[in-house]
């Protein structure tokens, strides 16, 4: 979580700052596994998204509203409702799904597009390092495209962090 | 808060006397009271459970623990009901000090009320053993229910390979179920299949509004959905009203489904009655159907039936 907490850090003019992130990627990703531990719930339970779920956390004097989209390909297109006034926004990957590492780089590459994304720094959250199917491709498939994208599309939207975290 | 708290504390003392009192002015003990008194089902059986839970005497506390020992050991089944409950019973009527000759009555109704009580408890752990076993598309007895699951909805139309984009048809979220049970596990499918299977009119209509144009949804992630509420409502004591009320059966994993299949078919309706705008809705509206079931729930007279015949309209 230290990387997180120093975006938060980096974000902190007003210290009663509500910040609005935004938890986004393919199905299966792992993004409301990922919300539920940011609220320190149990993450046994979870249920593939149908529509959103939403929760607040307080966190070193933040309050996080936390939205986390499903992920499904029939609801991607409601993805951009989202968008506004999003402060941070987390792209999650899973890396041990080998095959749909193209689609979700396609995915992100769109949702980077948007006008009003521009400026909301973007985490790229490399889940399920620790399956051995992950650790087996991170590396070759990390560079394909993950770092294609630091490459290709920093330049056009600015202010972007790329960051690639572990679980 | 205080107040409530103050009450609760109140209320340890007290019962006893209040007890005391009753017992001396009404010549029957708290289980007779609520035996005679209350309706049979989730009134009297809730009300059984609560007093043996709060129980002071040794001998009932021992009943309490052998019976919970049963449900560990899986025991609590109907077959070996005589063997369980029988000694059970008597020992609440020696320690309560109840003539059997007198209150035969009594002996039935209890009775049936301590094999509802564990029977439930049975189930709980039945259900989180289901849920904790983890979908695997290795084994084939899984493999076999997932394609089972197809050919009862989608009975016209064969499967072009297990990876296909046609899983897509009875909602679920890509090519591939195997990943949208999540932490549902085996529990999910099972549901499902119960409900495609027993009800096949119910399901293939709900299936139909699923495709609905614009107030369509995905069909098993929302069973999955569903499949979570249901075991919160379990697992929670919630579903007591609707198990205890079931007067032929008592709680098993039939009975858990046919809840399930019940809940699917009434947000089915909550849903479409509610036009709701698009997927994304689907929080809002399964939070209100949420409550709404909470609500009946919550009042032990309650009892839920699907219409089954009336969708064949």
């Amino acid at each position: 979580m230290m990387g997180l907490l120093n975006i938060l850090k980096k974000l902190r003019s007003n210290p009663e700052k509500e910040l609005r992130l935004l938890l986004l990627g393919l199905d299966n990703a792992g993004k409301t596994t990922l919300l539920k531990q940011l609220a320190s719930e149990d993450v046994n339970h979870v249920t593939p998204t149908a529509g959103f779920n939403i929760k607040s956390v307080l966190s070193s004097g933040f309050k996080l509203n936390v939205w986390d989209i499903g992920g499904q390909r029939k609801i991607r297109p409601y993805w951009r409702n989202y968008f506004e006034n999003t402060d941070i926004l987390i792209y999650v990957v899973d890396c041990s799904d080998h095959q749909r590492l193209e689609e979700t780089s396609q995915e992100l590459a769109e949702l980077l597009q948007d006008d009003k994304l521009r400026n909301v720094p973007l985490l790229v959250y490399a889940n399920k390092q620790d399956l051995t199917t992950g650790e087996k491709h991170l590396n070759k498939d990390k560079r394909k495209y993950l770092t294609s994208f630091n490459n290709e599309k920093k330049p056009k939207s600015q202010n972007l962090e790329f960051f690639a975290w572990v679980l | 808060m205080v107040f409530f708290n103050l009450w609760s504390v109140l209320q340890w003392y007290l019962r006893p006397f209040i007890k005391w009192f009753l017992r001396k002015t009404t010549r029957l003990c708290e289980l007779q009271r609520i035996c005679y008194g209350d309706k049979p089902g989730a009134e009297r059986s809730r009300n059984v459970e609560k007093s043996l839970m709060l129980s002071r005497t040794r001998d009932v506390k021992q009943v309490v623990s052998y019976l919970d020992n049963t449900v560990l050991e899986r025991s609590f089944v109907p077959r070996n009901f005589p063997e369980i409950l029988n000694p059970s019973v008597a020992i609440i009527l020696r320690a309560k000090k109840i003539n059997p000759k007198l209150h035969e009555l009594f002996i039935v109704s209890f009775r049936r009320c301590l094999a509802q009580i564990w029977s439930y408890r049975l189930l709980l752990e039945e259900v989180e053993e289901m849920r904790k076993t983890h979908y695997d598309s290795s084994l084939p007895e899984h493999e076999e229910k997932l394609l089972k699951l197809w050919s009862l909805l989608v009975p016209n139309e064969d499967l072009e390979s297990r990876v296909t984009k046609q899983w897509q048809y009875i909602g679920f979220q890509g090519d591939d179920p195997k990943t949208d049970f999540r932490g549902m596990g085996l529990l999910g499918l099972e549901n499902l299949l119960f409900f495609a299977s027993e009800y096949p009119q119910a399901s293939s209509h709900v299936l139909s509004h699923s495709h609905h144009p614009k107030y369509g949804y995905t069909y098993a992630v929302v069973g999955i959905n569903l499949t979570s509420m249901a075991y919160y409502l379990l697992k929670d004591g919630s579903a007591k009203t609707y198990m205890f009320n079931a007067r032929q059966y008592l709680p098993n994993m039939n009975l858990f489904h046919k809840f399930y299949c019940y809940l699917f078919y009434e947000f089915d309706k909550m849903w479409i009655e509610s036009k709701p705008e698009n997927m994304m809705e689907f929080s809002i509206i399964f939070k209100k159907f949420e409550n709404a079931i909470r609500n009946e729930l919550a009042d032990p007279a309650s009892v839920f039936r699907i219409n089954i015949e009336v969708d064949t309209i």
